[in-house]
This record gives structure tokens, C-alpha cells and sequence, in this order.
């Protein structure tokens, strides 16, 4: 029961960072039509404002406010040097770009920061644990769980009680509308990349907490299950990116926890056979877009 | 006449540039500078062309041979590395340091072997590698020699339960905690359970978990995983409060993994070498210091520099250049004289007999000496 338990946090726990990412490609995908897979590495630029703060000395609370900030910072950078540029162009051209941008920002974290995994040592007592009901549970992943349910009901509400929010809303049915009725289409969709960032760079706070470390690549691998959250979601659907992260989340930790070693190899293939038989039964995600786009 | 003055002396200079070029030795070297291997082969590099400079500047290899390095970027990936190779072995290499991992050394080794090149990994650790061929070398203590040794002193220590995490990915952390499996079981330890990881695992959750609900308890937690992989794992085994013994392979001898604080205190490691106080080693690292500005904090950079001292010696014991020779003569080279330690090729299957050391992280970020051995290859596990 106590494995169950555990494994039940460790999978909500997995599933809200992938949620978080897949919600930051969500929102950006349902205004412009682009999947940014540039998305990780604004998450790696956050993770390195967290390892850059504490080499200078900063107090860990300021760093990891800082690794936020500047992914945050990076993202709005991308969509105004990058991204704005090839708004309208072709999903395979946004694609295109979003990669070439992806290899730019690796390149220059290999050649400026280094090649090799930073450490983020973070204080002893946040890896500590805690007691319930004689299960024990570490601090990381409840405030991994705390911070991203926190995040997803904080955005849930800024898309649909304020003004921006709905301007976001509006702009993911139609832009050209938007526009025609005078709202500033570039301030949302920039508000739409800062959002992004935003959830970037909490997913980069949580990331480096457990893992300890900061490498080039660090954002990439959890991008691609986040991309495929978004597909398994219903692409341009933000409920659906979430449920498609928690889904993904919940299928690996399930699948590493209780497949037999003999089959354990095969666990990224269990998990996107799965993947591809859910998109077989529902083509457009498991919560569609009202304007679905299949995936 | 003019012209006949002009062709006569063009004719010449090409014959003499032809005829210094000749006595060249000319080796490729893969050197990945981006990618998971950039880590390693950065530093072995550096370190390889360091003494190789070195040398040169005496007259090259024994003072008679100036070596000629060409270097390729792979960019870790295995493809780019197969053509590189093939690029070099046009350009006249005769001799390939690959990359330091054993899959990119498989598959440059499949492209040497027609003209039987001797080719030497960086530091590649799994003894499947030389098995493609007699042309291929390791350079560092295999992982069966590193296990052998870290199995021999956990049970000193009276631990009797492992627990094996381990990845199919690679044959370097997948063979380690097997090594490290047989050895410890034939000094009559236990295997109470293994898990498997994907390299670049997002989440350890699952696992550590698995491993608090072992039955029995483990007290001892073995793995070969790398960064960003370990880290990972440590973070997630501590934060979940297990607080057993881990111990793992030479790769965790990194300032990354040291600098992980706390979670790292007491974690064991095997490594190639320490630089005791007054040591040919701790002489490197100095020399090496003053000479670029950049100190060596781990042990690839020494390596790097014992395959130009390996090269060295073949070279001289064969009398010749030509490959296959300078290959037999490499696979017969008994108590050769490194920097980091000696090595023994003679009698091995190519992966040389090297002295294997362990160490022990403090929570300071510091790395303590705890022993040296070397590993007896009567009982070392077959690959």
C-alpha cells in the first residue's frame, strides 16, 4: 500500500512538470501555430540563472526567483528576435525555426558555460522527508506537486477571469479577428511566449531541486515528452496538454515501478505504443481543441 | 632556363616535403567537443596533445618520429565519428585515439581494422570493446578491473546486499554493476534486486522507491550511471531519506558530482588514479597548470596524456610505424611506464592492467584517497 502511495505521488509529481511544459507549448502553439521546441532549452537558460546566482553568492530563494525571471526574459528574446519575424509562415518553417533556434542556445551554453553538467547544491533540509500515515515522503517532490498544481489553477484563472487572459483566448481562435477589433495582437502574443517562459522556468526550478545538476540538454528530453503530452492532449487544447502530461507522467513511473525486469528495456516503447493507441481511438488528443488540429 | 631553374627547384622542395612528411607519424584523433562526450574527450584531449607537444619539442616519439595529430569533431554522435575515422585513414593516420566510450570505439574499429590501425580509446571502460578486434586498446582500468577491486573492498567494509541500478544503453553502465554483480558474489555477497534506468532518465522516483521496498534491504546500492543521470538518482535516493551506502564507477569521479553537496557525502567511487603528494601525477597537474592556465580536476586529462606515453612505447618496442606491428608490439607491452600509473598489456585481452584506485566524496566536495589495487586477472568477470 505505503509503494502505491509513493509511486501514486511520484507519478503526480512527473506528470506536473511534463503538464507545466506541455501547457508552455500549448499556449504558444494555440496563438501562433508554433511548436517551440526551443521550449527547453528557455527551461535550461532558467536553470542556468539558478546555477549562476548561487556561484555569485546569492541565497537560494533569490536564485531560484532569478532562474524564473530569466527564463521568462529568454523566452520574450526568442519571440521578439526569432519568432516574430515568421509569424504567419508555414508550421513546417515555424518548426524549422524553433530547431535551428533549440541548437543555437546549446551551442552557446556548451561553448559559454560548459560542455559537462553544472551542480545546483541546494540546502540539505530540502531533500530532506517527512511522515504521513507511516509513509515516508520527501519535500522535493510534495513542493514539485504543490508548485505545479499552484501554477496550472494560477493560469487557469489569469486565461479566464482577466482581460489578457481572455485576449489569449481569443487570439488562440482567431488572431486576424483579434486585431480587427483593436487589441494589440503583439502584446498578447508576447504575454502568451511570457507565460510560456514563465511556466519554463518553474519546471526548471523544480528539475534542477531533484536532479541537482544543469547540462546543455538538460530541457530536451523532458520537451519531447511534453511534445508528445500536447499531442496525446489534443495540439492547441491547454486542458489537453495538461491531462496529456499527467498521463505521460503516470505511464512512466507506472511502467518503471511495476514492468518485470526482462521488459524494462521496452519501457519508452510500452509507453508511446500506448501513446500511439490512445491517438488511434481519439485522433484529435483526449480533449480536443474546439478548432482541432490532428495530430 | 629560367622555368628548368624554377621546375628543378619546385621538384626539390616537393621530394624533401615529401621525404619529412614521411617520417611524420601521423595520428587521428576523435574528439567529440559537444554532445555527452565532450566531457570526456575535452579533457583527454587536451591532455593528449599536451604530451604529444611535449614531445615533439624533443624530437617526437623516442626523439626520431615528430607525430602529426589530425583532429575531428564527432559531435557524440556515432555516424559522424564512423566517417571522421574514414576521413583520417585517407589522410594518411596511422594510429586512431577514439572517443571515450565504447560504442563510438566499436564502430570506429570496424572501419580500421582492414589495414589492422591500431586504435585506442580516449577512455572508454568495457572490456566488449577490444573484442572487435587484435587492432583495438583501451587506455583506462576496465570496468571489470574497477569492479573487482570495489566489490573486493565492500565486502572488506562487511557489507553482504547490493542492490544493481543499471542502464542498457551503454555497455559502460550496464556491464559495471553487472562486473561489480559477479564479483561480489563470488566473495559470497548477495544481489537483492536490480533496476534499470534510460540514460537521461527525467525521474528516479520510481526507482528509489523500489528500493525502499526491497525485501531484503540492500546495504550497499551500486551504479555505473553517469551525469546527468546520477545526480538525478542521488537527489531523488536521498530526498526520499535511504540513506545506504552508494557506490559507483570511475565516472563519478567529476567536480559535478562533488559539488552536489550533502547528497554525495560518503558516496565511493573507483577512479584510474589520485595525485599523491610528490607523485609523477601531482607533477602533471602542476606542469599541465602553469602551461595553460587550466587545472586538471579529473582524471582524463592524465590519461590523455598516458596514450602519447602508450603510443610512445609500442613505437619504440616495434622498431617500425607500420600499423600492425606497432599494434602486435602494443598488445606485448608489460609494465609500461605512465603517468597516471603503469600498464600491463601483455597477457590481457588489450585492456591494460592498471592500477585502480578508490576514493570517497566528503559532503565539502572533496574526494579522499582509500585505497590502491589492482585487480587479480585470474578472478577478474569475463565479458
Amino acid at each position: 500500500m505505503d509503494v502505491i502511495l509513493q509511486q501514486t505521488i511520484n507519478a503526480i509529481s512527473l506528470g506536473g512538470v511534463y503538464a507545466m511544459l506541455a501547457l508552455g507549448l500549448a499556449i504558444v502553439f494555440s496563438i501562433v501555430g508554433l511548436i517551440n521546441f526551443a521550449h527547453g532549452d528557455i527551461m535550461t537558460f532558467g536553470g542556468y540563472g539558478i546555477f549562476l546566482s548561487l556561484a555569485f553568492g546569492m541565497a537560494p530563494v533569490p536564485a531560484l526567483v532569478v532562474g524564473i525571471a530569466a527564463a521568462v526574459v529568454m523566452a520574450l528574446t526568442l519571440e521578439r528576435t526569432a519568432f516574430r519575424a515568421m509569424r504567419g509562415a508555414d508550421v513546417v518553417t515555424l518548426l524549422i525555426t524553433s530547431f535551428a533556434v533549440s541548437e543555437i542556445l546549446k551551442v552557446v551554453f556548451q561553448n559559454a558555460i560548459s560542455a559537462r553538467p553544472v551542480p545546483i547544491s541546494l540546502p540539505a533540509g530540502w531533500s530532506g522527508t517527512y511522515q504521513v500515515a507511516g509513509t515516508t515522503i520527501g519535500v522535493v517532490p510534495t513542493v514539485s506537486l504543490v508548485v505545479a498544481f499552484t501554477s496550472l489553477l494560477g493560469l487557469s484563472l489569469v486565461l479566464r477571469r482577466t482581460a489578457i487572459g481572455m485576449a489569449m483566448r481569443a487570439a488562440a481562435e482567431d488572431l486576424e479577428m483579434l486585431k480587427l477589433l483593436g487589441v494589440r495582437a503583439n502584446r498578447v502574443v508576447a504575454i502568451a511566449f511570457a507565460l510560456s517562459g514563465l511556466l519554463a522556468g518553474i519546471a526548471a526550478v523544480i528539475w534542477t531541486a531533484q536532479r541537482g545538476s544543469v547540462d546543455p540538454m538538460m530541457g530536451f528530453f523532458p520537451v519531447l515528452k511534453a511534445f508528445i503530452a500536447t499531442v496525446l492532449g489534443g495540439l492547441g487544447s491547454l486542458g489537453g496538454a495538461v491531462l496529456g502530461g499527467f498521463v505521460i507522467g503516470a505511464l512512466e513511473v507506472l511502467t518503471q515501478a511495476f514492468l518485470p525486469d526482462s521488459l524494462s528495456p521496452y519501457r519508452d516503447a510500452i509507453v508511446l505504443a500506448l501513446v500511439i493507441a490512445a491517438l488511434l481511438w481519439r485522433p484529435d488528443g483526449l480533449l480536443p481543441a474546439r478548432s482541432a488540429t490532428r495530430s | 632556363m629560367t622555368f628548368r631553374t624554377l621546375l628543378l627547384t619546385t621538384t626539390s622542395a616537393m621530394v624533401l616535403a615529401g621525404a619529412a612528411g614521411a617520417e611524420d607519424y601521423v595520428i587521428g584523433v576523435m574528439s567529440a567537443q559537444s554532445g555527452y562526450l565532450a566531457p570526456y574527450d575535452g579533457p583527454a584531449y587536451a591532455g593528449f596533445q599536451f604530451c604529444i607537444d611535449k614531445m615533439n619539442a624533443n624530437g617526437g616519439l623516442n626523439g626520431t618520429h615528430p607525430v602529426r595529430t589530425i583532429v575531428k569533431d564527432t559531435r557524440s554522435d556515432i555516424a559522424e565519428g564512423v566517417k571522421v575515422v574514414q576521413e583520417m585513414i585517407d589522410d594518411g593516420a596511422q594510429f586512431i585515439v577514439s572517443s571515450a566510450d565504447a560504442d563510438p570505439t566499436i564502430a570506429a574499429a570496424q572501419i580500421t581494422m582492414a589495414d589492422g590501425i591500431p586504435t585506442m580509446t580516449f577512455a572508454g571502460t568495457a572490456p566488449v570493446l577490444t573484442q572487435v578486434g587484435d587492432h583495438v586498446f583501451g587506455s583506462y582500468p576496465a570496468d571489470n578491473q574497477q569492479a573487482a577491486v570495489l566489490a573486493a573492498y565492500a565486502r572488506e567494509q562487511g557489507f553482504a546486499k547490493v542492490y544493481l541500478v543499471k542502464s542498457p544503453d551503454s555497455a559502460y553502465t550496464l556491464g559495471g554493476p553487472e562486473y561489480f554483480g559477479t564479483a561480489f558474489e563470488a566473495l559470497g555477497g548477495t544481489i537483492v534486486g536490480t533496476s534499470n534506468y534510460s540514460l537521461n532518465q527525467p525521474d528516479f522516483s520510481a526507482i528509489v522507491t523500489t528500493i525502499k521496498a526491497a525485501e531484503p534491504q540492500p546495504d550497499v546500492i551500486v551504479t555505473w550511471a553517469w551525469e546527468p543521470d546520477f545526480p538525478a538518482f542521488i537527489k531523488a535516493l536521498r530526498g526520499a531519506g535511504v540513506a545506504t551506502q552508494v557506490m559507483g564507477g570511475d565516472v563519478l569521479d567529476t567536480p559535478t558530482v562533488r559539488g552536489l553537496g550533502d547528497v554525495v557525502d560518503g558516496v565511493m567511487h573507483t577512479s584510474g588514479g589520485f595525485p599523491d603528494e610528490g607523485s609523477a601525477y601531482a607533477g602533471f597537474i602542476a606542469e599541465f597548470t602553469a602551461a595553460t592556465g587550466t587545472t586538471p580536476d579529473n582524471n582524463y586529462y592524465v590519461n590523455g596524456c598516458d596514450i602519447a606515453h602508450m603510443i610512445e612505447q609500442a613505437v619504440a618496442a616495434a622498431g617500425t610505424t607500420e600499423p600492425r606491428a606497432v599494434a602486435a608490439a602494443m598488445a606485448g607491452i608489460e609494465n609500461g611506464k605512465g603517468v597516471m600509473s603503469d600498464f600491463t598489456f601483455k597477457g590481457t585481452d588489450r585492456m591494460p592492467l592498471r592500477e585502480v584506485v578508490v576514493a570517497r566524496i566528503t559532503g565539502a566536495g572533496d574526494k579522499e584517497f582509500v585505497l590502491r589495487a589492482t585487480a587479480d586477472p585470474a578472478t577478474l568477470p569475463r565479458p
